[in-house]
């Protein structure tokens, strides 16, 4: 299966944070796509899970690997990129 | 008798005590009779049920609430939650004890993450009400629709703030600070507040109470007639007492100060310039960015801060260990000792921009608490080609041997927020540590005012860029004690900067010397307030 993997840097002062994750949740969970994120050091979450992407503690400044699989997803790229600004809104 | 916190808002209001428990029952580890299946179900249920009411009734409240209780829901509702408590379950916990006793487990898998334990309490709180729904008992007293309350308790989840209805008026906690999720809420919902007030859950329920957040204090029985007022400060004289300067980070904020006020910039953060930096940046890409900051500045001097990073405020290119202690750690100036080809050049980076733009700039360098430090920053500095170099006052070390910095220095600047935490060895973001912050302190006060005279002796300006400025009554204070100018966020320039025009050097020194005088924070501000009243 192919996928699309997009990296960002984390620039939220506190990291990947409670209040990201939970709208990260709400809309992979709206648009029925399968998402992973994979932290630098090589864990992976779901994106449907809040508890184990907080688990990942990407801090400020780390990198982050948003895999969004093809199969799931017409436009991958626009949803990583949503993911990606859900992520650094500050 | 009356009882003393930190206030939140400047209205004062009376109402009748509403205190706001949670029964133990609630919290209380039980074993069950069901089987491991039913209770899996029961909390499925429980979980679901809850998280349906408590979204109809925080629906049409403020954005900032929903979007935090949205965030703690979908943790609760994350079925992985559910297979932690399964264990439990399968011990013959009920449904509600499992829950508590995963959540637990997952704060301490979580370990030091600040964002997630300062939600702890948040989460508990949603479980409590989960559990009570599923015991059958009351979680805590609903508050009630009808009547002018006043909500009183430890602490308040966003939960309770976002159950507030019309017959709330006012606030009181026993904990928080003036920069807590209670304050903030109450700000925003325009609740005046007082927290972080020592015994405020042995006031009465039912008792009328008169809530004064301008005299941060709450009165048991007072009338609004015994409240505080609001001093308006209007401008006798078409400048301030003393230069009023913005805080800026950026290019955005550069551009934002333009449109006040301020007198050039007194604390430009520049470590917001390289969150982002996977790699050392070049010379020449540094200096661009400060280019465009000093172009956007607002007219007059700028401070330029050296980088401020540290275990807890991270910049990639820099490998920072985790540490027990980051604030007493490895941070600010003494980073450069690791990473000179950094320190050396982002002043190079600076010098280039000074140069390009011709501005009048300053260059200072946070965390130095000795003359050793003073002199190698100075020396790098001058090797840059920068010839104004000072250094952020905010380490209680530095202040006694500030007579050896004559003929090295060219100004300081005192960090207030820092320079509290470390004088009281009180953690700036501990919930219960707010009144030891508290800028009225006569610690901090007296503090600034031998820094101010130290400065005096060595002929130097010595400015202010903490927070404690942005509250006009202590810039006044300031003034009085000898500082020569106070920088502040843009959104607090124009107050401020009508204060300072209000007062003459007279009355500011009298209100300096009342501020002196005083004991305890509360006399401080009580007898700077009385002088303007």
């Amino acid at each position: 299966m192919s996928s699309f993997v997009h990296t960002v840097t984390v620039l939220d002062p506190i990291g990947l944070h409670a209040r990201p994750v939970g709208q990260i949740v709400t809309l992979v969970r709206e648009t029925g796509a399968t998402v992973t994120l994979r932290s630098a050091s090589g864990s992976e979450a779901a994106a449907t899970s809040a508890l184990k992407m907080l688990a990942l503690k990407v801090k400020t400044g780390e990198t982050l690997e948003i895999v969004v699989e093809s199969a799931g997803s017409s436009e991958p790229e626009a949803l990583a990129g949503e993911i990606e600004s859900l992520i650094n809104q500050g | 008798m009356e009882l003393t916190g930190i206030g939140v808002g400047s209205q004062a209001v009376v109402g009748d005590v509403f205190l706001l428990e949670t029964s133990d029952a609630v919290f209380e580890h039980r074993k069950t009779t069901h089987s491991p299946d039913e209770e899996a179900s029961i909390l499925s249920t429980a979980i679901a049920t809850t998280a349906a009411t408590i979204r109809e009734e925080s629906s049409g409240g403020d954005a900032t609430t929903q979007e935090i209780l949205d965030a703690l829901l979908i943790i609760l509702e994350d079925p992985e939650l559910q297979e932690m408590a399964r264990p439990h379950l399968d011990e013959g916990m009920d449904a509600p004890t499992g829950l508590f006793i995963a959540l637990d487990e997952f704060a301490a898998l979580m370990g030091d993450d600040e964002d997630f334990q300062s939600r702890v309490s948040d989460l508990r709180g949603i479980a409590a009400r989960i559990s009570a729904w599923t015991r059958g008992i009351a979680a805590g007293p609903e508050i009630p629709r009808e009547g002018t309350w006043i909500i009183v308790a430890e602490d308040l989840t966003p939960l309770e703030t976002s159950q507030f209805g019309e017959s709330v008026v006012g606030v009181i906690t026993e904990l928080g600070g003036p920069t807590s999720h209670t304050a903030i809420i109450c700000r925003a919902l325009g609740i005046p507040a007082v927290v972080s007030v020592k015994g405020a859950m042995e006031l009465s329920q039912g008792a009328s109470v008169l809530v004064d957040p301008e005299g941060n204090r709450v009165v048991p029985g007072g009338d609004l007639g015994a409240a505080t007022t609001a001093i308006s400060f209007i401008p006798q004289a078409d400048s301030p007492l003393i230069t009023v300067r913005a805080n800026i980070g950026s290019v955005a904020d550069a551009e934002k100060a333009s449109s006040t006020s301020a007198r050039g910039v007194g604390l430009f953060r520049t470590e917001v310039l390289y969150l982002s930096a996977n790699t050392m940046p070049s010379v020449d890409d540094q200096a661009a960015l400060y280019t465009e900051v000093l172009r956007s500045a607002p007219a007059g001097k700028i401070i330029i801060r050296t980088i401020d990073a540290g275990s807890d405020k991270p910049v990639p290119f820099f490998s920072l260990e985790d540490e027990e202690n980051p604030a007493l750690g490895m941070r600010g100036f003494r980073l450069a000792t690791d990473y000179p080809d950094f320190q050396k050049s982002q002043l190079q980076a600076i010098q280039k921009a000074i140069a390009a733009t011709g501005r009048d700039v300053g260059v200072m360098a946070p965390m130095v608490s000795t003359v050793e430090e003073v002199r190698e920053f100075k020396a790098l500095c001058s090797e840059a080609g920068i010839s104004q170099v000072g250094i952020m006052i905010e380490t209680p070390a530095i202040i006694p041997v500030m007579p050896d910095l004559g003929g090295v220095l060219d100004f300081v600047s005192i960090g207030t927020n820092d320079l509290s935490q470390y004088l009281f060895a009180a953690d700036r973001m501990h919930p219960k540590l707010g009144s030891l912050n508290n800028p009225w302190q006569p610690g901090l006060l007296r503090s600034v005012s031998a820094i101010a005279t130290e400065a005096g002796k060595l002929g130097i300006p010595v400015g202010v860029c903490g927070e404690s400025a942005a509250n006009p009554l202590i810039s006044i204070v300031f003034a009085g004690l000898g500082i020569d100018s106070v920088s502040v966020a843009p959104s607090a320039v124009e107050e401020v900067s009508s204060a300072l025009a209000a007062v003459t050097m007279d009355q500011a020194q009298a209100a300096a010397d009342a501020a002196i005088a005083a004991s305890t924070p509360g006399e401080a501000e009580a007898g700077v307030r009385a002088l303007f009243a």
